[in-house]
């Protein structure tokens, strides 16, 4: 899929570039990371215009991370019903409240495996949709000079940035995982203590 | 009632070893692309690109015309194809529609016709046209 995707960016340029990444925003599997990589290059290659496609990527991208926070935002009710009460969902609710921010800022170039889960549950738990879309374009920003900025420098051998940033990308959200893990055997761990005592 | 509280919640373990196992895995292959990517600076500010071997077979005529500096209706002709309904096609689809039985074929074409037309490098140029970047030149005997 990669392949016809990056023929077809040289073949229609920024505004398709720009749909695919709205795709990704709403949730469909695309390769954005690679694209936009390689749109750097294709920059470098006086293929595209910089600002064009930076401006076309950055507002599509965003309106598509909005649509998936509003498909949250309209599930609420639905899941409200199932979990409303569980300990877990006021958790991470208070934890999305605490910490929705840098989430949203951090998933948007980071983790970006974990982008579209954030946005239901940033919408899921309301939290205020102009600190989402504030901290969204700032990582959206950062997605796109960042990465695009690699392609550039490295122009033709873009392939081997990617290979690298999507590597990196699997191995920051281990991180996270493991680090989620072990918080919570801690937590586990004192509360078996404070119940013996 | 306490002691099920306190029991091990068996998908924070599951998280730890996911996450240990994307850790092991993802940061080896991350290595391995770092290794491979620091030993390739980034390319000199060429106005033209000059490895043929960075060509692909995702890519259109028309743009590899453009990074080569080869006029693509040299290129067609090469390949004895016709401009109008293949310039925005990659090098696969041409191959799969216009030589299915000749693996590859549509790809070294391109190649060698590029490195037989390719306009010569300015004299101040690293690199020879055709060479990969950073390339030393060929020595004659």
């Amino acid at each position: 899929m990669s392949d016809f995707l990056l023929t077809q960016v040289i073949n229609y340029g920024a505004p398709l570039l720009g749909v695919i990444l709205m795709l990704g925003g709403i949730g469909i599997p695309v390769p954005g990371t690679l694209l936009v990589i390689a749109a750097g290059a294709f920059v470098r290659q006086g293929y595209l215009t910089w600002y064009t496609t930076a401006l076309i990527s950055i507002v599509l991208v965003v309106i598509g991370d909005n649509i998936s926070y509003s498909i949250g935002y309209l599930a609420r009710e639905k899941i409200l019903l199932r979990f409303s009460h569980t300990p877990r969902w006021i958790e991470s609710e208070k934890f999305f409240q605490k910490w929705g921010a840098l989430s949203v800022f951090f998933t948007r170039f980071l983790v970006t495996a974990i982008a579209i889960p954030v946005n239901l549950v940033a919408g899921t738990t309301r939290f205020p949709m102009n600190r989402f879309l504030l901290f969204d374009i700032l990582g959206e920003v950062m997605w796109i000079f960042g990465y695009g900025g690699l392609g550039y420098i490295f122009g033709s051998q873009w392939e081997l940035v990617n290979d690298f940033i999507s590597n990196f990308g699997g191995f920051a959200l281990g991180i996270i995982l493991f680090v989620i893990g072990l918080r919570q055997a801690r937590v586990w761990q004192l509360k078996k203590q404070s119940l013996s005592n | 009632m306490s002691s099920e509280r306190t029991k091990p919640n068996y998908l924070f373990i599951a998280l730890s070893v996911l996450g240990a196992l994307f850790i092991l895995f993802f940061g080896l292959r991350a290595f391995r692309a770092f290794k491979k990517f620091d030993g390739h600076r980034p390319p000199f500010p060429e106005n033209l690109q000059t490895d043929v071997n960075d060509i692909e077979d995702w890519m259109t005529i028309p743009f590899i015309s453009h990074n080569y500096g080869v006029p693509p209706d040299i290129l067609f002709e090469a390949l004895n194809i016709p401009d109008r309904e293949n310039h925005k096609k990659s090098l696969k689809q041409i191959n799969d529609e216009f030589f299915a039985t000749q693996d590859g074929y549509v790809l070294e074409t391109v190649r060698a016709t590029i490195l037989a037309h390719q306009p010569p490098a300015p004299p101040d140029s690293p690199n020879e046209p055709g060479a990969p970047l950073g390339a030393t030149p060929p020595t004659t005997p």
